[in-house]
């Protein structure tokens, strides 16, 4: 007679369950990033909603946006709301519509303050998607704060922060790390998830800047080059 | 004919105690719903005189002792935790032309009837709203948030219906059946209710006459010539046999209206009780029209300190409140208008507030729905968006539109405020409206690595940044760049003395992020910076 343990695996119980080798599902549903290798290694397959996910990036201009595209699309084609708050510098109206992100429904919010109108758009449930660049310093406490908040909050939330807050605490269910990795490439590290820790970062392949005689260009290697040479090839 | 009379017993009192805060007295706890408790009675002793004498006092204050009638002193020597305002008619009338507001949206014929008493002639009106119960039902909701004690009568004729709000509350929903039974009923109306009456009521008790039955019976002509004709033709309107035509109220094209505050205000929370009565007003005004308030401006007027005296202009603070969706919803109003108060400094205690109104656009109030779909999760956003505008500021808010323009930094319009788009009507020179490119968008859920080429960068600097320049190599914080795809010719703008013509690169810095770099076509001058960065592919 076997026990009714062994019977019914233990993850079946209740869908807040996972073993420590398995990724966690979540009762709530999932928005796919649109980059099949990074929903293979995120719970549930895709973003999640209800929390907050920590981006962590090393400066401005690694494709985070490229990253966030096809989720923000679809949001926006949803006909829901896109709020970026703070974001680090002028966004490109022309790049942003061809990314997809319908610029009707997209709004930027800029300001000294800026956790007040994050937390209130996380708490009312009416925003699909918020993307936040976070003030430098940001306290633990104001983290759990909007981590409250975003319970009510239907559709992912992103908080960009500093990569050299990757050691520090946070109560994010989710924190990635974002690198470069060669042009039009990224490199996505999971410094926290609902699952077993990843050691390998997940590579993704971004949505293009680059032709692909320029892609060529840009991995060779460099030292061999000079600019001169680099001027005439391109001419 | 179906006339509703609506009489407000304690208005003075209440117009007065509506400005004040609610206070829980600590040794009596209020026992029991909170709804039940009138508010008048919330804040403790309060009585309002007229020359030096109580001409109205709460409940709390009548325990004390005061009466209607008491000097002053006495009403001060008796209970000295007593408040004493001054009554003032004006205030009044306002209060009731809000009540008058509020039943015009349910008939336009309201006039008044003197002796606080707000009459409306329903009979149109009943099929609309479902017989009179329900009406008199919603009419009391309606009546609810501007906090009035009511008493309401249903009679045939106004003047009956005037006179039998004044006399009894519960309203009689079925119509009088009979003449005789309505004759009965104002019959017992006692003459101390008639307001013709009002000189004449001791020789009117001396003779026994006392209700308006007694009248009727007397000789016509020997009561007309003690009394006048005034006494007798109210009663032949109220029995219906002598018309009774009213004037119907008409609101006014724009809204103002004032508040004294008792108390001088110091924090917003104390703004917001005052302010919360006017934009109970205000939204009853805007019942009365059938439309939406699309903005208000709301002045506090500060108590006036010497260095006032010489500058005019900051003895009171202007707020404008605009909505980007108009609204007849008290609650999302107050909520903007708390936003902007928290965040507002005041020079001064405030003393009295005034708001005011114009920009009304016709509309009824939008269905509650009873599943939320996404129109209602869309006006939701947009409120969300008001907010922000009342906290942030509009410039904080923005909007961006791409513009048919080559330059970068011109490619970009952003609106400032959360109001939607307008639809899709240019003016020459504004900004595209253009349609969502065919290609990510419709691919979304297709391998991101195959979307088109991203032609522009995501991030743009405010200000080109000059990059130092080694040999020709552009270097960014010291270390060298790599152009990796252009060049990309721009030159535009030679109309509009902003030329720019310059060549653009897609650039690699040491760590493989790319930049969006460009040098001017001509070539530099000798210590010229040749390379600037314009964006970051984010």
């Amino acid at each position: 007679m076997s026990s009714p343990s062994s019977l019914l695996p233990l993850e079946h119980l209740h869908p807040a369950l996972w073993r420590a080798h398995q990724l966690g599902r979540g009762r709530d549903a999932v928005h796919a990033s649109g980059y099949a290798a990074l929903d293979a290694e995120l719970p549930g397959g895709g973003w999640p909603q209800r929390a907050i996910t920590e981006l962590l990036l090393a400066g401005t201009g690694w494709g985070e946006m490229r990253l966030l595209a096809p989720v923000l699309a679809r949001v926006g084609a949803a006909g829901r709301g896109v709020l970026l708050l703070g974001p680090p510098a002028e966004p490109c109206a022309e790049a942003l519509a061809q990314l997809g992100l319908a610029l009707a429904r997209c709004v930027v919010i800029r300001g000294d303050d800026l956790l007040w109108p994050l937390e209130q758009a996380l708490r009312s449930g009416q925003v699909g998607a918020v993307v936040a660049w976070a003030p430098p310093r940001l306290k633990g406490e104001a983290l759990r704060r909007l981590q409250l908040a975003a319970q009510s909050h239907e559709g992912p939330a992103f908080v960009v922060r500093p990569a050299s807050v990757a050691t520090q605490p946070s109560p994010a269910p989710l924190r990635l790390l974002l690198s470069g990795a060669g042009p039009d490439a990224m490199a996505v590290r999971l410094v926290k998830r609902r699952g077993p820790a990843l050691e390998q970062p997940v590579l993704l392949a971004l949505p293009p800047v680059l032709s692909r005689a320029a892609r060529q260009r840009a991995l060779t290697p460099r030292r061999t080059r000079t600019h001169v040479q680099a001027l005439s090839a391109l001419a | 004919m179906l006339w509703i009379g609506v009489h407000l017993p304690a208005l003075s009192l209440e117009s007065f105690v509506a400005t004040l805060a609610p206070e829980r007295p600590t040794e009596a706890p209020i026992v029991g719903d909170l709804d039940d408790v009138d508010p008048v009675d919330l804040v403790g002793p309060v009585a309002l005189i007229e020359h030096h004498r109580i001409v109205a006092a709460n409940a709390a204050a009548r325990e004390g002792g005061v009466k209607v009638g008491q000097k002053r002193a006495t009403a001060l020597a008796l209970a000295p935790q007593t408040r004493l305002g001054e009554a003032d008619p004006a205030r009044d009338e306002a209060a009731l032309m809000a009540v008058a507001h509020v039943l015009m949206g349910f008939t336009p014929a309201v006039s008044f009837g003197g002796d606080h008493v707000v009459l409306a002639e329903v009979q149109a009106s009943l099929r609309y709203f479902g017989g009179l119960p329900r009406l008199l039902q919603r009419l009391r909701a309606e009546l609810v948030p501007l906090g009035h004690a009511l008493r309401v009568a249903c009679a045939p004729t106004a003047q009956g219906a005037q006179w039998m709000a004044l006399v009894r509350d519960e309203p009689e929903t079925t119509p009088v059946g009979s003449k005789a039974g309505w004759h009965a009923r104002v019959g017992a109306v006692p003459v101390a209710r008639m307001a013709a009456a009002a000189p004449h009521l001791a020789a009117l008790e001396a003779l026994g006459l006392a209700t308006a039955a007694d009248l009727w019976k007397q000789p016509r002509a020997g009561l007309t010539r003690r009394f006048g004709g005034e006494l007798l033709a109210d009663i032949d309107r109220a029995l219906g046999e002598c018309p009774d035509p009213r004037t119907a109220l008409q609101p006014s094209p724009t809204f103002d209206s004032r508040l004294e505050l008792f108390m001088r205000a110091d924090d917003s929370a104390a703004l917001l009780t005052g302010a919360a009565v006017l934009l109970n007003r205000l939204t009853a005004w805007a019942t009365a029209h059938h439309g939406l308030v699309a903005g208000f401006e709301l002045r506090l007027h500060h108590e006036s300190l010497r260095k006032m005296r010489d500058d005019p202009a900051s003895r009171s603070t202007m707020l404008e409140i605009g909505l980007g969706e108009p609204v007849a919803d008290t609650a999302h109003l107050h909520s903007l208008l708390r936003e902007r108060l928290q965040r507002l400094p005041l020079a001064a205690s405030v003393i009295e507030l005034s708001l005011h109104c114009r920009s009304i656009t016709p509309g009824a109030p939008r269905n509650t729905e009873l599943f939320p779909s996404a129109a209602s999760a869309g006006e939701g956003w947009q409120r969300l968006l008001e907010r922000f505008e009342a906290r942030l500021g509009t410039h904080n808010i923005q909007r961006l539109q791409p513009v048919a323009d080559h330059r970068p930094e011109l490619a970009t319009a952003v609106r400032q405020g959360g109001e939607p788009l307008p639809a899709r009507t240019r003016a020459p020179g504004a900004p595209l409206n253009l349609p969502t490119p065919a290609g990510p968008a419709s691919t979304a859920s297709g391998d991101p690595a195959h979307w088109p080429r991203l032609k522009r960068p995501v991030w743009l600097l405010r200000e080109p940044q000059p990059l130092r320049d080694e040999g020709g190599t552009p270097l960014l914080s010291g270390k060298p760049l790599w152009l990796v795809a252009g060049p990309e010719r721009i030159e535009s703008g030679w109309w509009d003395g902003a030329y720019a013509a310059r060549d653009y690169f897609i650039a690699q810095d040491h760590e493989g992020a790319l930049l969006w770099i460009y040098r001017f076509r001509r070539a530099p001058e000798v210590g010229e910076v040749g390379w600037y960065l314009q964006g970051r592919f984010g």
